[in-house]
């Protein structure tokens, strides 16, 4: 009898702590406070459950059709977060710092940081490696008025990438990707190729490769 | 081990597999979309218009999308008590809604005025979703189960007529 009630609560918990996983894995104060400080915020949140049925319901008829459902199949989350500023300042170098840290982690290394208008716009694009695999997709943008974050989770092709947009074609369903749409932070990903790391911005400040 | 242990315990599971369920609905009301329309309508003192005859919308939907779109819901708020705590509102709907939802989107203004709320669950072949929207004094509150690859083939077929009329 017991030992029954303890494997009651062991499933009870082991369920819990992975319904508690299942969030945006960006420290919570860091958002909150981005959030109240905003104008407007825009969440987009897909994680593994979401994703498995996207891919399960593709058809996976046409070209792109399949290589979507190929590339969704395997991730464990698609996080966007958009903060709109009324004016500019309304976010500090601290918030950004803290967004940061929370990628300081060896398997993360950055591979792209591009700094524009003297400070003003920043970029920075991290990739997390696993077993020399790509296994998550880091991307910060900052604008006077504007934040964007992008976290992909999960085993990633880069030259599938730029796919994910077909992600609004999920039946209209989920239509309103915001930021992963054809001109968002997701846009200038989908020619990049593994290995190479080219941004045809004319940027003030390109740094490539792990220079922080 | 013998029947004064096993009755008694029977009993007693019997006693919370009844009084649990029960006592969970009179605490907190029903739960999915009347559960939802009906917080919002207590909290905010907006009332609500249910759209009638929307089984037979559903179903004319249902038919004339080939099953794309089924289990349409809708509730409207005409005239809504200007904006709202946008946190507030999502916490309302997520604890009225219950479990298998997950909050796809959120759209979410300081101001207050517009808000969006999309949760979506998977229903079998079927993805179920649940939107709330805000638009200054007017929200809508919507419930529908749509079928995606059905809905694909349809918006394709349109996008495809679309691009030969602007090619003619």
């Amino acid at each position: 009898m017991k030992r029954a009630m303890c494997m009651a609560m062991g499933t009870l918990l082991a369920a819990a702590a992975a319904w508690g996983q299942s969030g945006l894995p960006l420290p919570a104060p860091v958002e909150k406070e981005l959030a109240a400080r905003a104008s407007d915020v825009t969440e987009v949140t897909l994680d593994k459950n979401m994703l498995g049925f996207a891919a399960k319901v593709m058809n996976g008829k046409g070209k792109d059709d399949a290589a979507v459902k190929q590339l969704i199949e395997g991730l464990e989350g698609i996080y966007v977060r958009e903060y709109e500023f009324d004016k500019a300042g309304e976010y500090s170098a601290e918030d950004i710092a803290k967004l940061r840290q929370a990628f300081a982690a060896p398997e993360w290394s950055p591979i792209v940081r591009t700094t524009e208008r003297k400070g003003a716009e920043t970029t920075d694009v991290l990739v997390k490696q696993v077993n020399g695999e790509t296994r998550g997709l880091f991307i910060l943008t900052a604008e006077p008025k504007e934040l964007t974050i992008v976290l992909i989770l999960g085993p990633i092709r880069m030259d599938q990438l730029g796919m994910l947009r077909g992600l609004g074609g999920l039946g209209g369903a989920l239509g309103p990707m915001g930021p992963l749409g054809p001109m968002g932070p997701l846009g200038p990903m989908g020619n990049m190729r593994h290995g190479s790391h080219s941004k045809d911005k004319s940027d003030d400040q390109t740094k490539k490769g792990g220079d922080q | 081990m013998n029947r004064h242990f096993w009755i008694p315990l029977a009993g007693v599971l019997l006693c919370v597999a009844i009084v649990i369920p029960w006592a969970a609905m009179a605490a907190g009301g029903a739960g999915g979309f009347d559960g939802v329309v009906d917080a919002i309508e207590d909290h905010y003192h907006a009332h609500a218009t249910r759209i009638p005859l929307m089984g037979l919308a559903s179903l004319v939907a249902n038919s004339t999308t080939h099953g794309g779109v089924s289990g349409v819901r809708v509730a409207e708020f005409e005239q809504f008590p200007g904006p709202v705590d946008g946190a507030e509102l999502n916490q309302i709907v997520e604890e009225k809604l219950g479990q298998g939802w997950g909050r796809i989107i959120r759209e979410t203004s300081r101001k207050g005025a517009e808000q969006t709320l999309i949760f979506a669950r998977p229903e079998d072949k079927l993805l179920g979703l649940f939107i709330v929207d805000l638009d200054k004094h007017e929200m809508d509150v919507v419930e529908v189960s749509v079928d995606p690859d059905q809905l694909n083939e349809t918006i394709n077929k349109y996008e495809h007529r679309a691009q030969e009329e602007d090619s003619n």
